[in-house]
C-alpha cells in the first residue's frame, strides 16, 4: 500500500500555488501577524501536518505551527494555499477542508468541512466563497468531476453548489462579479459570473494555466509546458482575450512570483530523473530571460519580499522531516538559511 | 564459491543412514536457537497465544515485546520496529517459510492473526547468515504445532467484543501415531466504530470512526505423516483474506478500501538419522492486494534443502541451499527474480559450559554472489549454582535487505541500481536463571548496529524515487524479566520489560545526529497475573515514548501507558466438555492516544470470549 500512496501522491503533487492576491486594508490594531511573512508549509501525504510558520525578518526570529498555537488543535491537512481576502485569511488544505482565521491573531473564525474533495484555491466575491477543487480521483487517478463548490458566507459553513468547471482547477482571481478559474488540465479559463454561479464564458490560453496575478494594472493568467512559458491577458470589460507572450523556457514549473521592476521568478525543474531544479527571471515586459539564476535540487516554493527586495527559496528536503529556507537578496547573494516546517511551498508577505 | 564447494560436497556424500530411530512422537521442527548462540530470543507460550488468539500479531508484539509498532489505527496497518529499526528491516517466517511481501519488503502484522498460528518467537539483531534477506533488526517466527497421538480435538471459539467485534473460530483436527491432521476456520470482524476526539476540526468534537471496518477470514490446514520411522511428511496450508475499509487520518474523508489475499503452502520432508536430520523444503506464497481498484500480486515459490548432523558430543553442523523464485504483476510493472542461498553453521560445545556457533550464508542474486553474511555467537554459562545460573551471552553478525521488487521496478522511479541495505550488529547480554518456589528468568542485553545504504523514497519532482542514503547508528538496552512465586493458594506471575532504544540518522544533520521519525527511546511494557484454582485475573500495561514525526527538529508526539485488564475462568466444564471463558478490558483508563500522528485509536473497549474444547 505504501508505494500506491507514494504514487497518488505523485499525481497530487503536480501542481502548487504560490501567493494569493492580496487586498487587505484594515481599521483594526496590528495583530501578532500581520507583519512578517508567513511561511506555508504543506506537510507530507498521509500525516496531515501541514501548518503555518511566522517569520520576523527585523527579529530573525520564527514562530512555528501557529495555527496551533493559537488554537489549541493542529491544523491536520495538506495546506495547499494561503489567500488573504476581506480581512481573513483562509487556509485551503487538499485533503478537504477550509480554515478561515483572523490575519492579525490566527483565531479561528470558521471553516468550510465536509463535501470538498480536493480544494485547491480560494477566491471572495459578492459575500460569498469560490472554492476550486479537483474533486475526487476515479479508478486511474483522473479527475473528471472537478468544480468550484461555493459557499455563501464569507466565515464559511457548507457547500451550497458545485459549479462544474475543466479538469483540475488551480487558481481563482475575482474581477468584480467575475471569478476567473485556471483550468490547468484542459488549458481553460473559465469565468463563472458570482451572481448567477454559472459559468458564464470559456477561454482557451496554451498550456498548462495555474496563476492569475496582476502587473501594471492588467490581469494575467500563467501558464506552461515543458518547452515554454505563456503569459496571456485578459479584457476584464467584456472577459475577452488581450495581450499575449509566449517564452522559449523550458522545465518550468507551476510556481513563481512577482519580484521587483516587474520581474517574474519561476521555479524550474528537470523532474525525474536527474532532478536539477532551478530559478530562471522573466517579464513581460522587456527582454529579460534569466534561465538558471540559481541551480539546486529540492526547490519546492519560491516568494519575493518586495519591502527588503529578498528572494525566498523553500526546499521540501524530500519531506522527510522539517524542510529549509534559503533568502537571497536580489543579485542571488544568499543572506540567510532557516529550518522551516515539512514541505514548504509558499509565503505570504505582509 | 568455497561455501557452494563445501554445501556440494556435503551434499555428495551425504549418508543416509540405515540406523533406526525412534517413532517420531512430535512433528519436527528445528529449534530456533539451535546455532543462534549469544542472541536474543523471545518465546510466547502457548498461553499468552491463547490470550491474544481473538487479535493481531501486531497487538501482540506492542504489548508483550520490546518491539514497537506502528499502528495506523484499529486494525489498519501495523509495521514492526526491532531495535529502532523499520518494518522492511524485519523478517518474517511461517513454518520456516520467509513471507513478507517480495514487492513491499515487509508484512503488515494486523493481518497475520494470532487465530491462525500456535508458536511465535522472536529473534533480536541482524542474523543474515542464519535467517537470510530482511533479518536486519530482528525476525519474527511463526508456525503451527501439530502432534501425534492425540485422538480427536475440536474447539469452538466465540468473542464478542465493543466496536462491533465479532470473531469466530473452528478448529478440528485428529491424529494417530502415523497421521495428524488440523484444520481451522475463523472469522473475525470489527466494525471499529469507535468514539474519538476529533482534532482536525473546529471545537473538537467526539466523533465516531468511520470508514474502519475490517473483516477477515481464514482457513489453515495442518497435516503431518509419519511415513516411517526414519521419515516425515508435514505440509501446512494458509489462506487469509483482509478486505478492510482504510480509515482515514483526523482532517481527511478518504473512504479507501483495501483487500489482502494471501494464500501460503508449506511442504517439509524429513529424514532422520542416529545423529543427522535431512530436510528438504518447498514452499509458495501468493499475495494478492487490491488497493481501490488498483491491485498488485507476487507470488513466490521456495525449494530448500539442508542437513543437520552432529559429530561427537560436542559438535553439530547444518549446511544448506535455499533457491527463491519470485513473479510480480504489480499495477504499474511487472517482474520476476530470483535468489539462492548458500548456509552452514557450526556449533560448538565445549566442556566448560561454553557453546559457540558460527553461521555464514552466501547469498546470491541479479546474478552477483553478494553479499557474504557471516555471524558469531556464544554462551557461557560461567556460574552456576544450585538453583541459580548465570549465562553471558555475546554475538555479532551481518544483516542486509535486497532491495524490494517495488525499490527497482516501480513505474516510475524505480530504481534499478539500488544496493542491497546492509548491516553489523553486536550484542552482549547477561541471564540470570533462578529455579525454585520464587523463581525468576532475567536478561539485560546490549546492542549496538549500525545499518548502511538504508533505502528512502525522495520525490524527484513530481516522481517518487528510492535511494540508499540513510545510514543510521542504533543502540540500546533490553531488560526483560519474567518472576514467578505462590503465596498461599495464589500463583503469581509478574514480566516487566524496559526498553531504551537509541537509532541516530547519521544522514539529514550528520553534526548533530537526532533519533528517527517514530522511535521511541523508551519503550516499557509489564503484566502481573494471579490464578487460583482456574481462575486467574490479569493486569497488564504498556509505555511508548516520545518520538518525532519527521527527521530534523520534527513535531514530537506525546508518549502514552495503556492499561488493560483480564479475567480468565479456564477450568469451567460441563459434563466432559471443558469451556474457558474469558473477559477482557482494554484501554481501561480510556485514554485519547496516538501511535502515529492523527491516526486515531479506539478508547475503552470490552471482549467476551467463550471457548468449547471438543
Amino acid at each position: 500500500m505504501k508505494f500506491t500512496l507514494k504514487n497518488q501522491f505523485g499525481a497530487l503533487a503536480l501542481i502548487f500555488l504560490l501567493f494569493s492576491c492580496n487586498e487587505s486594508g484594515s481599521e483594526r490594531p496590528l495583530g501578532a501577524y500581520d507583519t512578517g511573512i508567513l511561511i506555508m508549509n504543506e506537510g507530507a501525504f498521509g500525516a496531515n501536518d501541514g501548518e503555518v510558520f511566522h517569520f520576523d525578518p527585523v527579529t530573525g526570529t520564527t514562530k512555528v505551527n501557529v495555527f496551533e498555537a493559537e488554537n489549541n488543535r493542529p491544523f491536520a491537512g495538506l495546506l495547499e494555499d494561503m489567500v488573504l481576502e476581506e480581512d481573513r485569511l483562509y487556509l485551503v488544505a487538499n485533503t478537504g477542508k477550509v480554515e478561515i482565521v483572523n490575519p492579525g491573531d490566527f483565531k479561528s473564525r470558521g471553516a468550510v468541512i465536509g463535501d470538498l474533495n480536493q480544494p485547491r484555491s480560494l477566491a471572495t466575491s459578492r459575500g460569498k466563497l469560490f472554492i476550486s477543487d479537483y474533486g475526487p480521483y476515479d479508478a486511474s487517478f483522473k479527475t473528471p468531476d472537478s468544480y468550484v463548490a461555493v459557499v455563501s458566507g464569507l466565515d464559511g459553513g457548507t457547500v451550497k453548489k458545485k459549479i462544474k468547471v475543466s479538469n483540475k482547477p488551480e487558481d481563482l482571481f475575482t474581477s468584480g462579479k467575475y471569478v476567473f478559474v485556471a483550468g490547468s488540465e484542459g488549458g481553460k479559463i473559465e469565468i463563472i459570473d458570482a451572481d448567477t454561479e454559472v459559468v458564464s464564458k470559456t477561454l482557451e490560453v496554451p498550456g498548462k494555466p495555474v496563476q492569475f496575478f496582476e502587473q501594471r494594472g492588467d490581469l494575467w493568467v500563467y501558464s506552461y509546458d515543458s518547452e515554454k512559458i505563456y503569459f496571456q491577458s485578459f479584457h476584464r470589460d467584456n472577459l475577452t482575450k488581450k495581450e499575449f507572450r509566449e517564452l522559449p523556457l523550458s522545465k518550468a514549473t507551476g510556481r513563481i512570483t512577482l519580484g521587483e521592476d516587474d520581474r517574474i521568478y519561476i521555479l524550474t525543474s528537470t523532474g525525474w530523473p536527474d532532478y536539477n531544479d532551478g530559478i530562471a527571471v522573466v517579464s513581460i515586459f522587456d527582454t529579460t530571460l534569466i534561465p538558471s539564476l540559481k541551480t539546486g535540487s529540492g526547490f519546492y516554493g519560491i516568494g519575493f519580499d518586495k519591502e527588503r527586495q529578498e528572494i525566498y527559496v523553500s526546499n521540501s528536503k524530500g519531506f522527510q522531516g522539517n524542510g529549509e529556507v534559503t533568502i537571497y537578496n536580489k543579485s542571488g547573494v544568499e543572506v540567510k538559511k532557516m529550518e522551516v516546517g515539512r514541505g514548504p511551498s509558499g509565503f505570504v508577505f505582509r | 564459491m568455497t561455501v557452494l564447494f563445501w554445501v556440494v560436497s556435503v551434499f555428495g556424500y551425504m549418508p543416509m543412514q540405515d540406523t533406526v530411530s525412534l517413532e517420531q512422537v512430535e512433528v519436527y521442527a528445528p529449534p530456533l536457537d539451535r546455532f543462534a548462540q549469544g542472541q536474543k530470543l523471545v518465546n510466547f507460550d502457548s498461553k499468552v497465544l491463547e490470550a491474544y488468539a481473538a487479535r493481531s500479531l501486531g497487538d501482540l508484539l506492542q504489548e508483550q515485546s520490546p518491539v514497537f509498532v506502528r499502528q495506523y489505527g484499529a486494525g489498519m496497518l501495523a509495521s514492526p520496529s526491532f531495535r529502532g529499526t523499520s518494518a522492511g528491516h524485519t523478517a518474517i517466517f511461517w513454518n520456516g517459510l520467509p513471507v513478507n511481501s517480495p514487492s513491499l519488503g515487509q508484512s503488515d502484522l494486523s493481518i497475520l492473526p494470532v487465530e491462525a498460528i500456535d508458536q511465535a518467537q522472536l529473534h533480536f539483531g541482524s542474523s543474515g547468515a542464519l535467517f537470510g534477506n530482511e533479518a536486519i533488526g530482528g525476525s519474527v517466527h511463526l508456525g503451527s504445532k501439530t502432534e501425534f497421538a492425540k485422538g480427536w480435538q475440536g474447539k469452538l471459539s466465540q468473542t464478542f467484543g465493543s466496536f462491533g467485534l465479532f470473531n469466530s473460530a473452528l478448529s478440528g483436527g485428529f491424529s494417530s501415531k502415523k497421521i495428524s491432521t488440523k484444520s481451522r476456520f475463523y472469522r473475525q470482524f470489527a466494525q471499529n466504530d469507535f468514539s474519538y476526539r476529533d482534532i482536525s476540526k473546529p471545537g473538537t468534537p467526539e466523533t465516531k470512526a468511520q470508514n474502519a471496518a475490517v473483516e477477515q477470514l481464514g482457513f489453515v490446514q495442518d497435516f503431518a505423516w509419519n511415513v516411517s520411522s526414519k521419515s516425515q511428511f508435514k505440509a501446512a496450508f494458509w489462506w487469509n483474506k483482509a478486505d478492510r475499509q482504510i480509515q482515514p487520518v483526523m482532517g481527511s474523508s478518504t473512504t479507501d478500501q483495501q483487500s489482502d489475499e494471501n494464500v501460503r503452502a508449506v511442504l517439509d520432508y524429513f529424514r532422520f538419522g542416529t545423529t543427522s536430520v535431512w530436510n528438504l523444503k518447498t514452499g509458495f506464497v501468493r499475495d494478492n492486494q487490491f488497493f481501490n481498484e488498483s491491485q498488485n500480486q507476487t507470488r513466490q515459490f521456495f525449494l530448500a534443502s539442508d542437513w543437520d548432523f552432529a559429530k561427537g558430543k560436542s559438535w553439530q553442523f547444518k549446511a544448506g541451499v535455499r533457491s527463491t523464485f519470485i513473479k510480480g504483476d504489480l499495477s504499474t510493472y511487472a517482474a520476476t527474480d530470483q535468489r539462492f542461498e548458500f548456509y552452514q553453521s557450526a556449533r560448538w560445545q565445549t566442556a566448560e559450559n561454553l557453546t559457540v556457533s558460527l553461521n555464514l550464508r552466501q547469498f546470491a542474486y541479479l546474478d552477483n554472489f553478494i553479499p557474504f553474511l557471516p555471524g558469531i555467537g556464544g554462551d557461557w554459562k560461567f556460574w552456576e549454582g544450585e538453583k541459580q545460573e548465570l549465562l553471558l551471552k555475546a554475538s555479532l553478525g551481518k544483516g542486509f535487505k535486497a532491495p524490494t521488487l517495488n525499490d527497482r521496478f516501480w513505474n516510475p522511479g524505480g530504481n534499478p541500481d539500488l544496493l542491497p541495505e546492509e548491516s553489523v550488529n553486536g550484542e552482549i547480554g547477561l541471564n540470570w536463571l533462578k529455579k525454585g518456589a520464587f523463581s525468576w528468568d532475567q536478561s539485560l542485553t546490549y546492542y549496538r548496529m549500525k545499518v548502511d545504504n538504508w533505502i528512502i523514497w525522495l520525490p524527484r519532482g513530481s516522481i517518487w524515487s528510492p535511494e540508499n542514503i540513510r545510514k543510521v547508528q542504533n543502540q540500546g538496552i533490553e531488560y526483560q524479566g519474567n518472576t514467578k512465586w505462590e503465596s498461599g493458594k495464589l500463583n503469581w506471575e509478574m514480566g516487566l520489560s524496559y526498553t531504551f532504544s537509541q537509532a541516530l540518522d547519521l544522514t539529514s544533520e550528520p553534526a548533530n545526529p537526532r533519533q528517527l521519525p517514530y522511535t521511541p527511546q523508551h519503550q516499557a511494557n509489564g503484566n502481573l497475573s494471579a490464578g487460583i484454582g482456574g481462575v486467574a485475573v490479569n493486569l497488564s500495561s504498556f509505555y511508548v515514548g516520545q518520538r518525532a514525526i519527521g527527521t530534523g527538529n520534527a513535531r514530537i508526539l506525546d508518549s502514552y501507558q495503556i492499561w488493560n485488564a483480564g479475567l480468565r475462568f479456564s477450568d469451567l466444564k460441563w459434563v466432559k466438555t471443558r469451556f474457558p471463558i474469558s473477559f477482557h478490558v482494554l484501554n481501561l483508563l480510556d485514554r485519547d492516544y496516538q501511535v502515529l500522528y492523527l491516526r486515531a485509536m479506539p478508547g475503552r473497549s470490552y471482549q467476551l470470549n467463550l471457548t468449547i474444547h471438543l
